[in-house]
């Protein structure tokens, strides 16, 4: 017998139905079936009036995008799941014409604004000569098929139009980049508020060309516009301020993590691996506890943690909002550092907790200083729960026995799924923790709102998404919400502050588990 | 049956490679300009295309210029090309990419920094121009881009159903509004058609959905003569796999950069085929050579051939074929190490609407440019060949579209016609009793994919003329739409699309059974030996409805057939 899963179908004709409404199918599978199958089956088989857009079926004219359970995808490229019900609807944010076909227009005007082709101030000589390597950002750029679907995922764009969204960003880039274009693009960027994109990647990962906006358009046309001398907003500027003067971004409260350590070594009988614990700014100066924990899980699982008294700044601020020298001095040294501690202590890896500060050393710290010794950093960067899950191995983990009972959902971090690529491993952790009710939270990988300098530089959007991500959560009817990241708990604690729902960083989970399971014993 | 009239001066139908730049060309001339397309502009056809864009600029093989590039096109083209037509092909291909360059395209360098070419099949040099493996992509982001900039009027869903004639000129076309089903009338002083191809009417195809052969029928209803329509290029390597895959591309490129193929005992079978050009052999031989792999037994469990690229490094295959490691990493395959499945596949109109050295049609006022017109290709098309006659010919469309419009008043138009017309597109709608869109399409597409393909013969033929006169008879006027509705409703757009479907098949069908021997990409088994081929059939409504077939001479301005 034919296999067959179940569609769920946004319906809307406005001429007739009061509201949209959900309309399911049986849609028989075929091994290889795109959610476009599906919808083509739907046509044929039931109903030829399903509204829904194609041409290719190929992922090459940008027709299809409409949002494949909660996320826009490409139809023709989204594969179906025939073990999970398929939910299709229309693209965020764009009015509905009928079913999932939507109304571009608006997009369309906001593109046309930005006067978005090669703007020459004379001629162009035939033929033109432009050199290959001058190009090669521009090629990345002009990958945009114009699907709108980062449009659709992005949280910003969410909340508000005043930003003009990941494909109009990029095309800015794009044409900034272009040698031939003589518009200012810079302020084109600053009118269109570049700075409030919070690098969440979500664009970059929904994208059908893998297109890398934060970095190669949002981060690049900020690193420009700090070039032409725009200055920051006061918020951030503060931080990278004094990550130059003291090599922290924040000012010192209470006593610092590593000033308040006894040693930097902390080492177990019988090792099974030896680690250096990079602190970042955060769990150093404002959440010592934390760090405490993470360097009591790593040694009760057997594991020599070294934690350099002398430690620097990722400068993920300095990254985000385009102030590349203080974030290339940081890179730098932080390079050094830790290189210097993998000679002394006879090690390769270095364990973080802060999913921003992970996803700085890899994905910017790394690619700088091999573009400019020829050689990326020696020691290789985990996040912690990767580090316990994929290194040590589950099965080799002590397990926690204190019970937490507790129901609770996690919140993936941005610059940890889509950054780091660590998606599943913080939840093995939360579920080996007895007691712990994990409940699934499909908006889990959602924006808090708190990063790429948004947090401190654009207080208002900030807070507009962090108030959805709080829906989400409650939603859940969770007890707690886990996290892996400060930025992330101190945002979330910020917007959960009134309801019940506690916020915690999963180092400290780990580590009361284990604590009451000693008490216990 | 109420409607809006929009009035202009040109209308372009079709945003495609040829709609576009004939709206961009229409534009500079001080007139006003409406473009309507089936789909959201920048989303057309053309997007689709990879490989390259023909150009004889030599940057690579400085030996290369617009005569061998002739010659090329016309032994390609089995010599049934119009070569006044080739001629203006391969003169204006190069300012026209330099068009391109000035609107903002950004095509793959040579390291002096001049546009870098590759080879294609049947080509004397290396001529193609390309952006990576998504060329048709680059030009059409920057056509949009640069309609963008005009003041070109674009209504995009907007589907045109019928060409109105008035005092034997062109005056405009009826049109639906997809989006909210607005029945609309376009009043114009001239009309360039940039419809495209109608690979659709094959069940087995690369084209977009858009390629129904709606301008093929609609130029044929209004009485336009059509030329060479026997003439579809099917495209040697199609994907097989997954099924709902199958036809999709896989470009050219794949065996320009050092593809080879194999059957399932490892052998490189080209060479018992076409020894010395190998995999690089025209389409149609390459096509055929494949076929006979697979019908002999010696195709793969699928039914298709292998093509293999893992011998090459790593880093051409990054570099200059990104698109097809993603389209087949979705079917599940790292073409980097594993061989991809292919078999032909339906790809490309040859013929289409018979226009002259002005781009202008046998109905004055109405101009083409692109896939929907017949003589530029002759019997095959060179690979990139398609995407310069877009460019090169939607400019030159474009121009005296503009220009016909400046110098003439705008046509009166019949009002009657156009009610009939409304009333006939409201009838499908309401009919209760009837064949769906679905199973009418897919009667269609089987028959013309078993009975009209790469091998063809008088009985196949004669057959599937039999059919398609008894469908146009007795389905087209059946066809019923599930859902009353006017808004977005693409059962009724789908409807609609089958009457055009029907006579496009009819007039490759009839065209091909007139064409005894075998030429260019018409291949008969039963080739007619005493049938020397050195004409073009030319195709026409006649003043009794019925369909006129008539063999014209050959356009010859230099190179006479051997
Ligand atoms: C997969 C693939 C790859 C290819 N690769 C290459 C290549 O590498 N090099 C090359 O030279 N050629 C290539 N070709 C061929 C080339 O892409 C096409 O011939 C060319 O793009 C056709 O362009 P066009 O502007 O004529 O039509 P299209 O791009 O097909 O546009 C047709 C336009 O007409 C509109 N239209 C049609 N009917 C109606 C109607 N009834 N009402 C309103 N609007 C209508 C459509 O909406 C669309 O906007 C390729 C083709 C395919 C299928
Ligand atoms: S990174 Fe996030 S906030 Fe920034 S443009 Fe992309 S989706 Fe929007
Ligand atoms: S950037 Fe990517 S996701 Fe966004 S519109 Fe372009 S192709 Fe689509
Ligand atoms: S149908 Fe073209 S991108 Fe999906």
């Amino acid at each position: 017998m034919a296999r067959t899963f179940k569609a769920k179908v946004l319906r809307y004709n406005p001429d007739i139905d009061d509201a949209p409404h959900f309309q399911e199918f049986d849609v028989e599978y075929e091994p290889g079936m795109t959610v476009l199958d599906a919808l083509l089956y739907i046509q044929d088989k039931y109903d030829s009036s399903l509204a829904f857009r194609w041409e290719c079926r190929g992922g090459q004219c940008g027709s299809c995008a409409v949002r494949v359970n909660t996320i826009a995808r490409l139809a023709c490229r989204a594969k179906v799941d025939p073990d999970q019900d398929l939910v299709l609807e229309p693209l965020e944010k764009m009015p509905v014409i009928k079913d999932l076909v939507v109304d571009m227009s608006r997009t369309q005007a906001r593109l046309t604004r930005v006067r978005p082709y090669v703007a020459r101030d004379k001629p162009a000589p035939r033929p033109e000569i432009i050199h290959q390597q001058d190009i090669e950002i521009v090629r990345e750029l002009r990958k945009c098929i114009e699907c709108s679907a980062c449009l659709s995922n992005c949280p910003v764009v969410r909340e508000t139009w005043d930003y003009a969204g990941p494909m109009i960003i990029r095309q800015l880039a794009r044409l900034e980049m272009d040698p031939r274009d003589v518009e200012d693009r810079i302020s084109m960027a600053l009118d269109e508020a570049v700075y409030m994109c919070t690098t969440c990647k979500m664009c970059e990962d929904s994208c059908p060309k893998h297109i890398k906006i934060p970095s190669l358009a949002v981060e690049l046309l900020r690193a420009k516009a700090v070039e032409a001398g725009y200055p920051l907003v006061e918020g951030q500027q503060g931080f990278i301020d004094s990550i130059n003067r003291t090599g922290r971004s924040v000012p010192e409260k209470d006593t610092p993590l590593l000033k308040s350590l006894e040693s930097e070594e902390f080492l177990v009988e019988n090792p099974r691996g030896r680690v250096a614990f990079f602190t970042g700014c955060l769990i150093d100066y404002r959440m010592q506890d934390t760090g405490r924990s993470l360097i009591e899980v790593l040694n009760r699982n057997g594991i020599d943690v070294i934690v350099p008294k002398e430690q620097w700044c990722c400068a993920s601020p300095a990254f985000r909002t385009g102030d590349l020298e203080t974030a290339h001095d940081a890179a730098r040294r932080v390079t050094e550092i830790f290189e210097r501690v993998m000679e002394e202590y006879d090690l390769d890896t270095v364990v973080v907790a802060c999913a921003g500060c992970g996803k700085t050393l890899r994905e910017d710290h790394r690619p700088f200083i091999e573009s400019e010794r020829g050689e990326p950093p020696k020691f290789k960067v985990y996040d912690l729960a990767e580090y316990l899950i994929d290194v040590l191995g589950k099965d080799n983990i002590v397990p926690p026995k204190g019970e937490v009972n507790l129901r609770v959902t996690y919140h993936e971090p941005c610059h940890l799924g889509r950054g780091q690529g660590v998606v599943e491993q913080p939840i093995e952790l939360l579920q080996m923790i007895p007691g712990v009710e994990y409940i699934d939270d499909p908006y889990k990988n959602r924006c808090c709102g708190a990063g790429g300098g948004v947090r401190a530089g654009q207080r208002e959007i900030s807070m507009k998404i962090a108030a959805r991500k709080r829906g989400y959560i409650e939603a859940t009817g969770a007890d707690m919400v886990a996290t892996e990241c400060p930025f992330c708990t101190i945002q979330i604690r910020d917007i959960l502050k009134g309801t019940d729902i506690a916020t915690r960083y999963l180092p400290d989970l780990l580590a009361e588990s284990y604590r009451k399971g000693d008490a216990e014993d | 049956m109420e409607y809006k009239t929009i009035v202009c001066d040109v209308l372009v139908v079709g945003a495609g490679g040829a709609g576009c730049r004939a709206a961009i060309e229409a534009a500079k001339h001080n007139v006003d300009v409406v473009m309507i397309s089936k789909e959201l502009v920048g989303k057309a056809h053309t997007s689709m295309a990879e490989g390259g864009y023909n150009v004889a600029i030599g940057n690579v093989d400085p030996d290369d210029n617009p005569d061998v590039h002739f010659r090329d096109t016309v032994v390609g083209g089995n010599y049934l090309n119009n070569q006044e037509l080739v001629e203006i092909l391969v003169h204006d291909a190069p300012e026209r990419i330099y068009d391109l360059e000035e609107m903002g395209a950004v095509f793959d360098r040579t390291p002096e920094g001049k546009i870098a070419q590759r080879p294609f099949g049947k080509q004397s040099y290396r001529r193609t121009a390309y952006a990576s493996d998504r060329t048709g992509s680059e030009i059409m982001v920057t056509l949009v881009e640069a309609i963008r900039r005009t003041s070109v009027r674009v209504f995009d869903e907007v589907f045109a159903t019928k060409l109105l004639v008035h005092d034997g000129r062109i005056a405009g076309v009826t049109a639906i509004d997809m989006r909210h089903g607005d029945y609309l009338v376009f009043r114009a002083k001239s009309v360039v058609m940039a419809t495209g191809g109608a690979g659709r009417i094959f069940k087995v195809t690369s084209n977009a959905q858009l390629d129904v052969g709606d301008g093929y029928a609609m130029a044929y209803e209004a009485g336009c003569e059509l030329i060479d329509m026997e003439m579809v290029q099917f495209h040697p390597t199609g994907m097989v796999k997954p099924e709902s895959a199958k036809g999709r591309l896989v470009t050219e490129a794949v065996r320009g950069e050092g593809g080879i193929l194999l059957n399932n005992r490892g052998e490189r079978f080209m060479s018992r085929y076409y020894p010395q050009v190998m995999e690089l052999a025209g389409r149609d031989q390459v096509a055929r050579s494949i076929m006979t792999e697979v019908l002999e037994g010696r195709g793969t469990p699928d039914g298709g051939v292998y093509l293999s690229i893992a011998h090459l490094p790593r880093s051409v295959i990054e570099f200059r074929l990104e698109s097809m490691i993603e389209q087949f990493e979705d079917a599940g395959v790292d073409i980097r190490e594993e061989p991809m499945q292919v078999s032909p596949t339906a790809h490309h109109f040859m013929g289409g609407i018979r226009i002259d050295t002005n781009a202008q049609s046998t109905i004055p006022g109405l101009f083409a440019a692109g896939e929907c017109t017949g003589g530029v290709h002759g019997g095959n098309r060179l690979g990139g060949n398609a995407l310069a006659d877009t460019q090169v010919f939607g400019a030159l469309a474009g121009k005296n579209a503009a220009l016909f419009a400046l110098e003439h008043d705008l046509p009166g138009f019949d009002r009657s016609e156009v009610q009939s017309e409304f009333e006939r597109l409201q009838a499908m709608l309401e009919r209760k009793e009837g064949i769906s869109p679905a199973d009418a399409r897919e009667e269609l597409t089987t028959l013309m994919w078993e009975k009209v393909q790469i091998f063809r013969n008088e009985e196949d033929l004669q057959y599937a003329v039999r059919e398609l006169r008894r469908i146009e008879r007795e389905v087209v006027p059946k066809i019923k739409v599930d859902v009353p509705i006017r808004r977005f409703n693409p059962g009724w757009h789908q409807a609609i699309e089958f009457g055009h479907m029907v006579i496009t098949a009819r007039m490759v069908t009839e065209a091909a059974l007139m064409r005894k021997g075998s030429r260019g990409a018409h291949y008969r088994t039963d080739a007619d030996p005493n049938d020397d081929g050195n004409y073009n059939i030319v195709i026409r409504k006649g003043e009794d409805g019925e369909m006129e077939l008539q063999k014209v001479p050959l356009v010859i301005t230099r190179m006479n057939p051997p």
